[in-house]
């Protein structure tokens, strides 16, 4: 491991209980999915917990957090831009509900 | 200036540190980790793009057995990578063959994990999906992403437990060091990550109910 995340290296307590709270957001997705949400609410739900859960694990399982601020920006904006570029599909995408798939 | 100087200044421009304060093989798996997060994320926003497009997207997942079976899978991909940071924290600190028991927690759950996933893409061939059939009507798109989604996250898993078994080998020989064990381990905990946005966008919106 890197001199930097080394340094700041967790108990194995502390990653049990981060493993109990990863489990407990997947149980919240599953008691989510069967309420009575509209599907747009149901998405932004999830999609949320699954960000959530994500930020956790890269920040503490895979220790970017214990990295250098330049390394860890380096990753995620990188990433994130690429992923936020995507969302220019969404148009076409409620325009073929309308017109149908041509 | 003499031959030695030039020589020792050279040495000193290699032995800079890096900008990132970690390993090369470290930094090349963190760049592996971003390209293969757009890569995956590219399929997945196909998928989403396909799914709002079409109005009578199937709704295949029954509570009882697609989606409590995926819940396990989940469960069992979270527990392997905390067996996996375990492995690499006995690493770090020289504990070999505490290290080595964890690998071999970690390569069983994945086994375990591929085993589930396959199981259910046979119930599900069974049931008459493929990448081009949909029995219950309406896009074949479906068994198409669903599929090429999961097998690729399959694939992922697979290279990583292979992964997995060829570094515990070479760690327990003494051919590679525990910055090896980290940086499988980085692989392995992105894999797990992955699954945190196919179960709820393959699994959860596509639940009977």
């Amino acid at each position: 491991m890197s001199e930097t995340a080394a340094n700041h290296d967790p108990k194995t307590g502390f990653y049990v209980g981060v493993w109990i709270g990863l489990l407990c957001i997947v149980a919240m997705e599953v008691f989510l999915t069967y309420r009575a949400l509209s599907r747009h609410a149901l998405l932004a739900a999830l999609l949320l917990l699954a960000v959530t859960e994500s930020a956790i694990g890269v920040l503490y399982f895979m220790h970017l957090k214990f990295e250098r601020r330049v390394m860890m920006w380096s990753i995620l904006l990188s990433i994130i831009f690429v992923l936020l570029m995507m969302n220019q599909i969404w148009p076409d995408a409620y325009r073929m509900t309308t017109i149908g798939m041509r | 200036m003499s031959e030695s100087v030039s020589v020792a200044e050279g040495l000193g421009a290699t032995m800079e540190p890096s900008p990132f304060g970690v390993q090369s093989k470290k930094l090349t798996m963190w760049l592996f980790i971003a390209s293969d997060a757009i890569t995956f994320g590219a399929i997945l926003f196909g998928y989403s793009y396909l799914r709002v497009g079409s109005p009578d997207w199937p709704r295949p997942f029954q509570f009882s057995s697609s989606i409590v079976n995926a819940m396990v899978m989940t469960a069992i991909l979270l527990t392997s990578s905390l067996t996996m940071l375990c492995a690499v924290s006995a690493a770090k600190i020289g504990q070999k063959s505490s290290s080595l028991k964890w690998l071999g927690a970690t390569v069983l759950l994945g086994i375990l994990f591929a085993v589930m996933h396959l199981r259910e893409w046979f119930h599900m061939f069974h049931e008459g999906w493929s990448l081009s059939r949909n029995p219950l009507g309406g896009p074949v798109a479906f068994g198409a992403t669903f599929f090429s989604i999961t097998g690729l996250h399959l694939l992922h898993v697979i290279s990583g437990v292979i992964a997995l078994i060829v570094v515990g080998l070479g760690f327990q020989v003494g051919k590679l060091d525990d910055n090896y064990v980290e940086t499988t381990g980085l692989y392995w905990h992105f894999v797990d990550l992955v699954w945190m946005f196919v179960f709820p966008l393959l699994y959860l919106m596509n639940a009977a109910r």
